[in-house]
């Protein structure tokens, strides 16, 4: 494994973007909103294009001011967690469009995909979307440049407690 | 509320339910792996719990954190409890054979040689000693069940 400088990520940022994204999309299918589902891959296209966590306003400006969520900062790499979410937005995108044109099955069927990913992320402290840009970056394709960080397995939460 | 949306809570409340029940089988099978793969370990039982401790000379958390926390509660609890230290990146055939996909991971056994519980990622000396609490707590109710006593 070679050398890399990894950053400071708040994994709080991104479990409050994955637990916001859970609980509106079991909202969207519940009470069978379409438009909420589109709402959803709104926000995260927009924090995919801003290159922040979509939701991550709601820590950033609620909950950690109020210390209702304290920050868990850990040396990561940003850039597999960006992608992840790129990842979701394409799905929910996907989801939102066969809504829309009246496939239901198909178009919940995938916002539940992105439920069950988001859950296994923040739950589960495994990050699918990460895994897979480790991955890509195996074949040494463009832009996926980063490795995971040393003792981790592609796409795990780091588990250093570095605390700021 | 209409009964399709009634409907389709139910029906969320079933996706998540089994989702749960997927994630709790996948932590369950890590622990039956140990299991069966504790005679990897030590040819007898040690007759007291073990803590099995897997780490990397390149692991910044098992040094900084992990480490302290497991020196903790050998400091506390003695000779009743054996920590067993394994270097994945040395023996990564043991650290596949157990489930082990990052480090620190430490799997909690009982005196009788099966994993109680798995700790994937920093296990602070508060858990691993509320871990070991539970242990010893479920161990007593059981040797007082045999033996009769109340």
């Amino acid at each position: 494994m070679t050398s890399q400088t990894l950053q400071k990520v708040d994994h709080s940022a991104l479990k409050t973007n994955q637990i916001i994204i859970i609980s509106l999309n079991i909202l969207a299918f519940i009470l069978n909103l379409p438009v909420l589902a589109a709402l959803v891959a709104l926000v995260m296209g927009i924090g995919s294009a801003l290159k922040v966590p979509g939701f991550g306003i709601v820590y950033k400006n609620l909950l950690k001011p109020r210390g209702w969520m304290k920050p868990d900062v850990l040396d990561d790499n940003p850039e597999p967690h960006r992608f992840a979410q790129i990842l979701g937005f394409v799905f929910m995108t996907a989801g939102s469009l066969a809504l829309f044109l009246g496939a239901t099955v198909l178009g919940w069927g995938l916002v539940w995909l992105v439920v069950a990913l988001a859950a296994l992320n923040a739950f589960g402290g495994f990050c699918v979307g990460c895994a897979v840009y480790y991955w890509l970056g195996r074949f040494q394709l463009f832009g996926f440049t980063k490795q995971p960080p040393a003792g981790t397995f592609p796409g795990m939460k780091p588990k250093a407690g570095v605390s700021v | 509320m209409s009964s399709e949306t009634l409907l389709r809570f139910i029906l969320a409340i079933g996706i998540i339910v089994l989702g749960a029940a997927a994630y709790w089988l996948v932590n369950h099978r890590l622990l039956v792996r140990a299991k069966n793969n504790v005679f990897t370990l030590f040819k007898k039982l040690p007759d007291k719990p073990v803590i099995v401790y897997f780490t990397t000379p390149d692991c910044v958390p098992c040094k900084t954190i992990q480490r302290p926390a497991l020196d903790k509660v050998r400091t506390l609890l003695g000779e009743k409890l054996q920590v067993i230290e394994i270097d994945a990146s040395e023996r990564p055939d043991l650290a596949r054979s157990w489930g082990v996909m990052s480090v620190p991971t430490t799997f909690l056994l009982d005196a009788r040689g099966e994993a109680r519980y798995v700790n994937n990622g920093v296990a602070r000396a508060e858990k691993l000693m509320e871990q070991i609490q539970a242990l010893y707590f479920v161990n007593e109710l059981t040797t007082n069940r045999k033996s009769g006593k109340p």
